[in-house]
């Protein structure tokens, strides 16, 4: 897993690259929640995700729940196939605004 | 990406009935004839999920999946484990070793097949 | 068959394994205590079994099985090595070599009844050594008869999950179980559960905190469906219950079928209920958007050839394709109940990382709205519920101390009104404190020094860019971040926020959201070469403008509403048309947010259905107008945004006050 980030001006920028897994959640969770930390509105690139489990989703929901709780904006950009499917099946493309 | 499916027997007939089903099925196989191979060829690979006999000469499966359950690449990849109705005992030490899937032989390709599709991502 | 290489895989493996078991039969006459020896010799069998058992070759798999069950004891020391065994042992071997013989010459065993007596004859030996330590040969599973019988009816169930925390790592993955289920039926409804979710730094991420509850329909029987779960079944909460087969009867629909369709049971979800993808409700709206259209133009045909049967037969479609124009539009609608217990969760966290008791009210969860508007309505929901929390509640000594109950309420609510839901939140805390929100306003740059404002207008500054009230900026939410942007969030849903709040008391904040965002009622009018449609809802009357009325508002900006003040707008102005005063103009008063407003116009054109296009690049930023339209002899007109006119009007005005 890669995690590329941008901060400009409050808003941050994330992208993240291969798999988001149980194999990577631990980093995963670190990178968000510090991302999130540092900024007042939280983008998250997911085109380059080309894998996504039930640990690396429940990352990206605790991100997202952190951001709701902070009061940041916080989206999901691009998302694959692979992340959409998840997404679908467990019923939470509203959860996240898709 | 096609997943990839390790098929440990020591019965060639058995890989390759499991490895023919899986193929159609779309997955990419890799077959070993017992722990010690599987360990060799495993190396530098992903493996969605590793079907493997309990019961094999050299490395059986129950000290395969221990050393399998040690290796940060490989601790997370579900293992069925294959056994007979009379390994009970075997199948239990199986479960607490981390293998928490088993498919009884005899079995029909489908039944793999159903086995290996509640484990493996779609 | 004989090219078949599974099977000639099988025969060579197989004759292998023989000669592995004769080898170390042969071995045991010597050692017979050997136990390396015995497990060789159980494996080989062992593996013979397996194979035949998965390529299918029944005689051998039953043959060897019944060898293995005995080698089984003798491996237990429950049976001795004999001489009689380790003979009877080899001429099993000789026996399974004459069957893979038989199998490689592609000959059907049945019909060789040499192999068959001799098959039955060792298999009643091997039984005498089994019989005689008093166990019979364990009876083979028939996989067949697990199977239940019979054509079992499509049935739903409920399917309620809640996964155990190692499962992940266990390398087993809800996601997989869930999309084979989908393979046995249809999942018709599926709520994840993620409150069992810790805070984050409890969060284990390799833990599953996971439940599901899903809605099942299929024909497979409760045991395929068990069996799904069979690998998880000791580690997970798994309940399988069946539905009622059928729906509870609809209530029928009759005069009071548009109100009674807005509200529903929560909760009753499943039975009689079927999924749709919303891009084919989108297509269907979308069409019906254009039976509008196309029904707009027959009446207007209709209308201009002035026969009456034509009339009448274009009015009785017209009722009809208002009603499958709401019909379609509540399909989309869903409760906002959902959306609204989302943040009990927030709120229970924010009380415990604060130590502020807060308590959440939640009311109107059967209200209805538009799917889209539901879906973007959450984060501008969390912006003012956190801000309640963190600004609003005080903290619990400063509570006590003013006499107030130690725990604070944050009350969501929502209801429908006039053509619109209104969806509140409100706190009993401190309330807004007006003297401050002006002198940071001032401080800001945002309002200039002394400059008179009335109360509301005083509370909405906090919708100003980049306005906080924070005493202190705390880690929850920042500093005020975020009430500007709650404002355009709800306005790009073509809602109104305004806030109301008594010092001391509390605070409510109000957002007004259109009930549907794909087809309006309007009223058209004409302003220069142009046509805008109004919200019908917001309209209040129309005037025609005398001279003297002309005259005298140009001269004091504002107009005289039968003795009340009454601040308008020129179209004409607004949207840069050639003037046109000394012809006819009209005065159309819009109510909106407890205020009037009034806008002059050339031409009254009356009420109209329009559908709302987006709106191209061209006019996307410009101001007062939300959308577009096309009317039914293709002309296009554009929807007024009355909520964007009113606010520029306000900051023309200044201290200019609502009567």
């Amino acid at each position: 897993m890669n995690i590329n980030a941008q901060n400009n001006n409050g808003l941050c920028r994330l992208k993240i690259e291969d798999e988001m897994t149980i194999s990577t959640a631990a980093g995963l969770k670190k990178a968000l929640l510090d991302n999130l930390a540092g900024c007042r509105e939280l983008e998250i690139d997911l085109s380059h995700v080309n894998e996504m489990d039930t640990a690396g989703f429940q990352v990206l929901y605790l991100a997202r729940r952190e951001a709701d709780i902070s009061g940041k904006a916080f989206r999901i950009v691009s998302p694959g196939p692979k992340i959409l499917s998840v997404l679908q099946l467990y019923n939470m493309k509203g959860f996240f605004g898709i | 990406m096609a997943r990839t499916i390790m098929i440990i027997d020591d019965s060639a007939s058995i890989r390759m009935v499991v490895s023919i089903a899986l193929k159609k099925a779309g997955y990419e196989v890799i077959e070993a004839v017992d722990g010690g191979d599987a360990l060799e060829k495993i190396k530098g690979r992903k493996i969605n999920l590793i079907i493997c006999d309990v019961n094999m000469p050299n490395m059986d499966g129950i000290s395969f999946l221990k050393m399998i359950k040690q290796d940060p690449d490989y601790k997370f990849t579900p293992v069925i484990m294959l056994t007979t109705e009379s390994q009970e005992a075997k199948k239990q030490e199986g479960r607490a070793a981390g293998a928490k899937a088993w498919v009884v032989k005899p079995f029909k390709p489908e039944q793999m097949l159903a086995a290996v599709e509640k484990l493996v991502l779609p | 068959m004989e090219t078949d290489p599974v099977l000639q895989t099988f025969i060579i493996e197989s004759t292998e394994k023989v000669q592995e078991m004769e080898s170390a039969l042969l071995q045991l006459e010597t050692s017979p205590d050997d136990e390396d020896t015995v497990n060789a010799l159980f494996r080989a069998a062992h593996t013979i079994k397996g194979s035949a058992g998965v390529v299918g070759i029944d005689n051998i798999e039953k043959f060897t099985h019944t060898v293995e069950n005995v080698l089984e004891k003798v491996r237990l020391g429950e049976i001795r090595v004999s001489e009689d065994l380790i003979g009877l042992l080899l001429r099993c071997c000789d026996h399974i070599g004459h069957l893979l013989k038989s199998l490689n010459a592609g000959k059907d065993p049945e019909e060789n009844p040499e192999l068959q007596t001799e098959g039955q004859a060792m298999a009643g030996e091997l039984s005498a050594y089994l019989a005689v330590e008093g166990q019979g040969v364990s009876p083979e599973p028939d996989k067949e008869t697990t199977e239940q019988g019979g054509t079992p009816e499509a049935l739903t169930w409920r399917i309620s999950l809640r996964f155990g925390r190692d499962v992940l790592r266990d390398g087993m993955d809800p996601i997989s179980f869930i999309s084979y289920l989908s393979k046995l039926g249809e999942i018709t409804g599926l709520t994840t559960l993620t409150d069992a979710v810790p805070p984050a730094r409890e969060m284990d991420p390799e833990s599953c905190y996971l439940g599901f509850e899903i809605d099942f329909r299929s024909d497979a029987g409760r045991q395929a469906i068990e069996d799904v779960f069979e690998f998880v079944r000791e580690d997970c909460e798994i309940n399988i219950t069946p539905l009622p087969a059928t729906a509870p009867p609809r209530k029928t629909a009759g005069a009071e079928a548009g109100k009674q369709a807005q509200t529903r049971e929560p909760g009753a979800k499943g039975a009689g209920t079927i999924r749709v993808d919303t891009d084919k409700l989108d297509q269907l709206i979308n069409m019906v958007g254009e039976l509008v259209i196309a029904n707009a133009n027959i009446n207007q045909q209709a209308r201009r050839i002035g026969d009456n049967s034509l009339l009448e037969s274009a009015f009785a479609l017209s009722r009809l394709v208002e009603d499958i124009r709401d019909r379609a539009m509540r399909v989309r609608m869903v409760p906002i109940g959902e959306t609204f217990n989302r943040f009990r969760r927030t709120v229970r966290d924010f009380s415990r990382s604060t130590g502020k008791d807060i308590r959440l009210l939640i009311s109107g969860s059967e209200t209805e709205l538009d799917k889209g508007v539901i879906e973007k309505i959450g984060d501008p929901l969390m912006h003012l519920i956190r801000n309640s929390a963190d600004h609003g509640i005080e903290e619990r000594d400063v509570r006590l101390a003013l006499n107030k109950p130690e725990n604070g309420v944050i009350h969501l609510n929502a209801y429908q009104e006039t053509g619109s839901i209104v969806i509140e939140i409100s706190d009993d805390g401190s309330g807004l404190n007006r003297e401050k929100i002006v002198k940071k306003a001032v401080e800001r740059g945002i309002i200039s020094p002394g400059k008179e404002l009335s109360e509301r207008e005083i509370n909405n500054l906090i919708f100003e860019p980049g306005f906080s009230t924070a005493q202190k900026v705390t880690n929850v939410s920042g500093r005020g971040v975020g009430m500007d942007v709650v404002k355009r969030n709800i306005e790009a849903l073509r809602g109104s926020v305004e806030v109301e709040s008594r010092e001391g008391r509390g605070t409510t904040v109000r957002i007004r959201l259109p009930l549907t965002m794909a087809i309006i009622d309007g009223f058209m009018v004409k302003a220069g070469a142009s046509f805008y449609i109004i919200p019908l809802d917001m309209l209040d009357e129309c005037l025609e403008m005398s001279d003297t009325d002309k005259q005298l508002s140009f001269k004091r900006n504002y107009f005289s509403l039968r003795g009340k003040v009454l601040p308008f707008l020129r179209l004409r102005d607004i949207f840069n048309e050639p003037d046109g005063r000394n012809r006819r103009e009209h005065m159309v008063v819009i109510r909106y947010a407890g205020g009037k407003t009034g806008l002059v116009v050339d031409e009254l054109h009356g009420e109209v259905q329009v559908v709302i296009k987006s709106l191209g690049r061209v006019y996307r930023d410009v101001n007062g107008i939300s959308g577009a339209t096309i009317l039914g002899d293709g002309t296009v007109a554009l929807i007024l945004d009355v909520p964007g006119l009113v606010r520029n009007l306000e900051k023309a005005a200044g201290a200019l006050s609502y009567p």
